[in-house]
């Protein structure tokens, strides 16, 4: 055997003629690229999902130097290093031989009583903590969460139950019984209440208005004959009528909720009684197993999916933000898939392959680069002002001068993110198209199948796995996109969902809520920016899945499609 | 070499059949009249005059790019996709131009249908490729297209192999099975006229044995065209020859005088294999 085969003493430039760097170079950039997209889907998801965990509340006194102690109820929520020379800075008089110090935020909750839900402890002058049980936390659905000590439960002023325990004795586990059957009755009272209001008198109000417009329609084409008018009294009498009965319940269901009372006790020791009807719900975290705060924590995420936003949507749930997401990205797929592959047909299968047709390939693919808040800023001008405006005039001049069409809505941003991704579907099903045999086409064109009958039945079906990567595209790029639906009919809280029972079911006149604008106006738009920061988190883990799970569905409607026409690999 | 090429097809041609062929006893299908063809400024067809004999098999030989393919692709007027390319001269199918202005193309194919070199099923079942030309005709009633799939399927010699998978997908089938299947699915519409375009270049030898047979049953019904770079095939299958070279129709007859005493010095040096 012959030793020169064998790399011996290998010699620098013998090792980068050998390749490896390269794979090193490439392997490194892939490594890079996974880690950093797991670190912050990480970061999200950690910080966005421990939000819902019921932590602990702590209890203890704070003896800052120089300032009175006093007792101090909060959940911890963060905690970070500081140098102690910053705080002695700050005023606060620190002993000399400590360098840095752990400062926390803590939450105190009731805003209401101290004016601020959070405040910065520095945790070595917050000693004597314990976990008290009978310490509950209340969420509110005004001023946030509430945290102290239960004294009694009242009915209609009369105390039910009541206890002088801070500790669980029996009178003070009868005391929180009584206050969980009085939440439990208030929540049931508050649904009732939301629903009469939100879709009964909601459906009368849009009756009401369609009434209006009927009658102001009537008018403007001078055809409002007595008959009419009468006709539409009548039936706006049996509206208010239905309304009448309503408000009845209303009010009788308000008297019914405002009947419960309980009194608290918080942590500077101050007492106050407040209306049970005011309570989402209560909960003792110190209290609680594993097991039950696991339970809490996926009532938690059940609420956040499937609620509606509460205090400037820093609490409650996102779900109009997701069904506004995912309604506003199918109409653009509906919109933009049709639009995309009839135009890149004509381009591919019909227009004469010269200069024009050169000329508009490059302009499309050079669109697809244009950015997003330019299309924005034409949706607005053209679409909402020119358009809708025009639409207003023609078809709802009854409703004028309050816009219809004329202002943004689900429709312009629908048609707007589907002008701003229609290059992609465009250049996707040319390369689908482009990619199909010719032998095929012809074999279907020799059977007697005019040319439009063989894009028809032959080649966009083989060329559809080839559309549905476009649209794959499309979505990716349209569910995340944020600046130019602020400017074509995003709202930060929207009153109604944009799909109901009421005629014609589908309101594409409606402002709606978008997830991606739901998490800058949580996380830089909020008068508490400390409560809705965990919350930006959720919301884009949340965004990161809803636009994932879109991609998936997409995906596996392609990769069947590729099944079942694999002989594009022939 | 070129002895025992010689030898086969003398053999075959004299199984062939004992009855002598004349060109001018037959019935005309197609007459071709002073046919030229240009891809832009090249001249791939120069004035081509001849014709093709109804229900029987005609043969285009000659070596590639002698303008044989092109030749049959204008029969069902298949240039016409290809943007650089201009005809002049007139084809007749039964008295009719085919090349005459507000012609029905799809009707033209339709009644002339091509089989390609290459296998090309649509990715659909069995059954919707030999349905495909009669959906496209808007025949949607499914007796009629149970019956002439089946019917389609026996004349390819195909229908016992698939008639227990007909709604399986066609791109399961081997390549011979494939190359039946768009034979079928030719003669599902019932045309007057198969091309059939190196219809066996593809495959193996028993499928092109296959092939073969297949042809001589179709020309019972079917007046067929094929080219093929085969010369013993030719000789097989076909009662007329045409051997083309660089464009032209270098000598046109029955097969097996061409082949056994061909007229031209060029015939006898392609078919001998002395060049080509």
């Amino acid at each position: 055997m012959s030793n020169e085969l064998k790399i011996k003493n290998q010699t620098v430039s013998q090792w980068v003629k050998s390749g490896d760097p390269w794979v090193w170079l490439n392997a490194g950039a892939v490594a890079i690229c996974v880690i950093m997209v797991i670190g912050l889907l990480a970061l999200i998801a950690v910080r966005g999902l421990g939000h819902f965990w019921p932590a602990d509340i702590n209890q203890g006194t704070y003896s800052l130097p120089g300032s009175t102690p006093y007792t101090l109820v909060a959940e911890r929520v963060e905690s970070a290093e500081v140098p102690a020379a910053q705080l002695r800075e700050a005023g606060i008089d620190v002993a000399d031989h400590h360098d840095l110090m752990m400062r926390s935020l803590m939450k105190t909750g009731n805003r209401d009583v101290y004016g601020s839900d959070f405040r910065w402890v520095i945790d070595e002058y917050f000693t004597d903590i314990t976990q008290p049980e009978m310490l509950f936390a209340a969420e509110r659905h005004e001023w946030g969460n509430l945290y102290g000590y239960l004294k009694a439960v009242k009915e209609d002023g009369k105390v039910v139950a009541q206890t002088e325990d801070l500790t669980p004795t029996d009178s003070a586990l009868a005391t929180w019984a009584a206050f969980e059957r009085s939440i439990e009755r208030a929540t049931t009272i508050y649904d009732d209440i939301h629903d009469v209001e939100k879709d009964e008198i909601g459906a009368i109000n849009h009756k009401l208005e369609r009434l209006r417009l009927e009658q102001r329609r009537l008018e403007l084409n001078n055809e409002l004959t007595p008959a009419k008018l009468a006709d539409i009294d009548a039936q706006r009498a049996e509206q208010d009528a239905l309304y009448e009965a309503l408000q009845q319940r209303l009010i009788d269901l308000y008297a019914e909720i405002n009947r419960d009372t309980f009194v608290v006790q918080v942590m500077d020791g101050s007492v106050h009684e407040l209306q049970v009807a005011k309570v989402v719900r209560a909960y003792r975290p110190n209290a609680m197993g594993i097991a039950e705060k696991l339970g809490f924590y996926g009532s938690k995420v059940v609420e956040f999916l499937t609620a509606e936003p509460r205090e400037a949507n820093t609490e409650g749930g996102v779900f109009p933000a997701i069904f506004g997401t995912v309604m506003m990205v199918l109409l653009m797929t509906i919109l933009v898939t049709p639009f995309g592959v009839v135009a890149a047909v004509y381009l591919r299968e019909y227009a004469s392959q010269g200069f024009v047709t050169r000329t508009i390939r490059i302009a499309v693919n050079n669109l697809a680069g244009v950015p997003s808040i330019v299309y924005g800023v034409f949706g607005l001008g053209f679409f909402v002002y020119f358009l809708g405006s025009g639409i207003d005039q023609a078809f709802f001049p009854e409703a004028l001068p309050s816009p219809t069409f004329g202002t943004g809505g689900l429709m312009w941003a629908s048609i707007t993110l589907a002008l701003l991704t229609v290059p992609v579907v465009i250049v996707a099903t040319e390369e689908g198209l482009s990619r199909i045999p010719r032998n095929v086409r012809e074999g279907s064109l020799a059977l007697g199948a005019t040319k439009a009958e063989t894009l028809w039945r032959v080649v966009l079906p083989m060329a559809s796995p080839a559309i549905m990567t476009g649209v794959i595209l499309a979505v990716a790029r349209a569910a995340g996109e944020v600046a130019p639906l602020m400017l074509v009919g995003v709202v930060k809280l929207a009153p109604s969902l944009p799909l109901d029972g009421n005629y014609p079911f589908i309101h594409l006149d409606q402002k709606f809520m978008h997830l991606g604008f739901h998490i800058y106006d949580v996380g830089f738009q909020s008068p508490n920016v400390e409560a809705a920061r965990p919350l930006v988190y959720a919301t884009a883990l949340l965004l990161v899945i809803v636009i994932a799970l879109l991609n998936l569905a997409a995906v596996t409607i392609r990769n069947h499609l590729r099944e079942k026409y694999k002989s594009l690999e022939m | 070499m070129s002895e025992t090429t010689t030898h086969s097809i003398d053999i075959s041609a004299m199984q062939r059949s004992q009855q002598a062929l004349r060109i001018e006893d037959e019935k005309v299908c197609l007459s071709v009249k002073d046919l030229h063809l240009y891809y832009g400024e090249k001249e791939a067809l120069k004035g081509i005059d001849m014709i093709i004999p109804e229900k029987k098999v005609t043969a285009f030989i000659g070596p590639s790019g002698c303008g044989k393919s092109t030749l049959l692709r204008c029969f069902n007027r298949m240039n016409d996709l290809v943007d650089s390319c201009r005809i002049t001269g007139e084809i007749n199918l039964h008295d009719t131009n085919i090349y005459e202005k507000g012609t029905d193309v799809a009707e033209l194919r339709r009644r002339v249908g091509m089989v390609f070199q290459k296998p090309n099923p649509f990715p659909k079942s069995i059954y919707e490729n030999v349905a495909y030309g009669l959906r496209i005709q808007g025949i949607n009633k499914k007796r009629v297209i149970d019956e002439t799939v089946e019917w389609a399927l026996r004349s390819a010699a195909l229908w016992d192999e698939v008639k227990d998978r007909l709604h399986e997908s066609a791109l399961g089938m081997s390549g011979g099975q494939q190359q039946r299947l768009v034979i079928a699915r030719t003669v599902a519409v019932k045309p007057e006229v198969l091309l059939l375009d190196e219809p066996a270049s593809a495959l193996d030898p028993i499928s092109t044995l296959k092939i073969e047979e297949l042809i001589h049953q179709l020309k019972e019904e079917f007046t067929i065209a094929i080219v093929t770079h085969n010369m013993q095939q030719a000789a097989r299958v076909s009662d007329y020859t045409a051997f083309m070279y660089m464009g032209n129709m270098v000598e046109f007859g029955d097969t097996n005088s061409l082949f056994t005493n061909p007229t031209k010095q060029q015939t006898e040096d392609y078919i001998t294999g002395r060049y080509g």
